[in-house]
């Protein structure tokens, strides 16, 4: 039998069914989360103990005994009806994310599905917790929902495929209490091309690249994966970044080359970086400087995984003084205090990404993964359809124009 | 002038179909316009679901497994969970297993035999996982 916080029964009976165990008895406590009071921890298991006693020695249940699979009905079709009555289904469903839905017709996923070569059965990944199969159709009509374009399927397939590797560590950032979140850096030629936000306020809502290809990242997670919230994505507090955290690197702004170059990776490939951080936090430079910029950098608490988003204007400081991108993180590593909580032996290279990104100002961003996981990038190369020309041509101008006032 | 409107008439088509990302949206007409929408679920391959091993007929001189993951309420649980059991169940025999790496199944860890064989070595087993 398995003692858990009472807050987290319904995720433990969620992981041992997807275990195969869908009897495994569960006794919720009122023992506080990861508990060092003494006295709490006393007085939750003498509240518990005759139910621990229970749950070992009463007699097996037939369903117990001899669990049932329960088969799903899975229709193809999930509503008809109008636009406000399926957003409203969708939302009871618990398939949304709390905004208007876009209606996954065939129509609309057929037309999505110009984005990819692949069959629309073909299984891209099995995500956890629910080892749902990411076929390309599901991956498609999530993305129609979250108002994609054709255009953004490639980064959507490479995403997928990122995060069903081990060394994401998706499993247990996606559910986890410590709400991280999937952070995606796009590098390459398709930036330009799908009009992925490089530049001012990048990370801020209003560049539909960003925002849908995020959004429908969530959904997927969710309604393929099958992490709902309060369930199985226990996040305590939540992470705003779950919406969309989705950023290019500003390639034509750098004095160096991009990560995905660094990474191997040919100039006009175009790629998908995936990690998960949970805290993201802007700062201003004591100096700007060479020295002062990469001091502050120095200085943010970088432990675990994290990625440093440098201006171009700071990168541009660092290129007239002769400063490499390596040479950036050499000083970081040297300088950067040892961080109660991170992974063993100090700040390593391979512990963060220095990206260019973001337009004019001062601000130093940081996303940092927090905890001590065994967790690493995951770059995936995106693979583009044979109609990939005309089918950029076909939103070229689908670009938001601001009047003047 | 009837080819000059049907020109215009084409172009405004087509800027809504560019600026749409879906055709079935432009083609809405009216808020009471019915979508037949697919559904975003996905299907899973079925797995094989084992019961419960019977249960005890009573604790006195069983052999109790303590599974404690990593979380640092885990082990303090389970050492009081040990300490009142053997309080009511003088004769009761407990061992301890403390998890390999955080958040990842024990019988997926370097650990996963040790863990079979002393799972298997107990009459039952109380986990506790600190959350």
């Amino acid at each position: 039998m398995l003692l858990a916080n009472r807050g987290f029964v319904n995720d433990a009976h969620s992981a041992s069914s997807g275990k195969g165990m869908p009897g495994v008895r569960v006794l919720g406590t009122s023992i506080a989360c990861e508990s060092t009071v003494a006295e709490d921890i006393q007085s939750g298991i003498d509240a518990a103990l005759g139910d621990i006693i229970a749950a070992l020695t009463r007699p097996l249940t037939a369903e117990e005994k001899n669990p049932q699979v329960q088969k799903e009905p899975q229709p193809k079709v999930a509503f008809k009806g109008t636009l406000r009555r399926f957003n409203e289904f969708f939302y009871r469903k618990g398939w949304g994310d709390g905004l208007p839905l876009y209606p996954p017709t065939e129509e609309a996923v057929a037309e999505m599905l110009t984005g990819t070569d692949l069959p629309r059965d073909h299984v891209v990944a099995k995500l956890i917790p629910r080892l749902g199969k990411a076929t390309v159709e599901k991956i498609a009509v999530n993305a129609v929902m979250a108002g994609a374009l054709p255009i953004h399927m490639p980064v959507l397939l490479a995403t997928v495929d990122a995060l069903a590797d081990p060394k994401t560590r998706f499993d247990t950032f996606e559910v986890s209490t410590g709400s991280w979140a999937p952070f995606l850096l796009i590098n390459g030629p398709v930036r330009k091309e799908i009009h992925i936000n490089c530049s001012s306020g990048a990370l801020s809502p209003g560049n539909m690249a960003n925002s849908a290809i995020g959004r429908a990242v969530g959904l997927i997670v969710k309604n393929i994966g099958g992490a709902r919230k309060g369930i199985e994505d226990m996040g305590t507090l939540g992470n705003p970044g779950k919406y969309a955290l989705v950023l290019g690197e500003n390639e034509e702004e750098s004095p160096w080359q991009p990560l995905h170059v660094d990474l191997g990776f040919k100039p006009d490939d175009s790629t998908v970086t995936v990690f998960f951080p949970n805290r993201y936090t802007q700062n201003v430079p004591g100096q700007t400087s060479p020295e002062g910029l990469a001091g502050s950098m120095a200085g943010l608490g970088i432990r675990s995984l994290a990625g440093l988003v440098v201006i171009p204007d700071h990168a541009r400081i660092f290129k007239s003084a002769g400063w490499t991108k390596q040479q950036v993180k050499d000083f970081v590593v040297k300088n950067a205090p040892r961080a109660p909580g991170g992974r063993g032996g100090g700040l390593k290279d391979e512990d963060f990404i220095l990206v260019v990104a973001g337009g004019p100002g001062v601000w130093i961003g940081h996303h940092q993964s927090a905890g001590g996981f065994e967790n690493e990038f995951v770059t995936r190369k995106l693979q583009l359809p044979k109609n990939w020309d005309k089918l950029v041509g076909k939103y070229r101008t689908l670009v938001p124009t601001y009047v003047k006032y | 002038m009837r080819r000059l409107l049907s020109i215009a008439a084409v172009t405004a088509f087509s800027v809504v179909a560019v600026h749409a990302p879906s055709g079935s949206l432009a083609a809405q007409q009216t808020p009471e316009t019915e979508y037949e929408v697919l559904s975003p679920w996905a299907d899973v391959d079925p797995i094989p679901l084992r019961g419960l091993s019977p249960r005890l007929d009573t604790l006195d001189g069983k052999k109790i497994g303590l599974f404690a993951n990593f979380k640092r309420a885990a082990k303090p649980i389970t050492d009081e969970v040990e300490r009142r059991l053997k309080q009511k169940y003088p004769t009761i025999q407990t061992s301890l297993f403390h998890s390999t790496l955080p958040n990842v199944t024990e019988t997926e860890t370097i650990n996963k035999e040790r863990f079979a064989a002393w799972a298997k070595d107990m009459d039952a087993v109380v986990a506790a996982v600190g959350d």
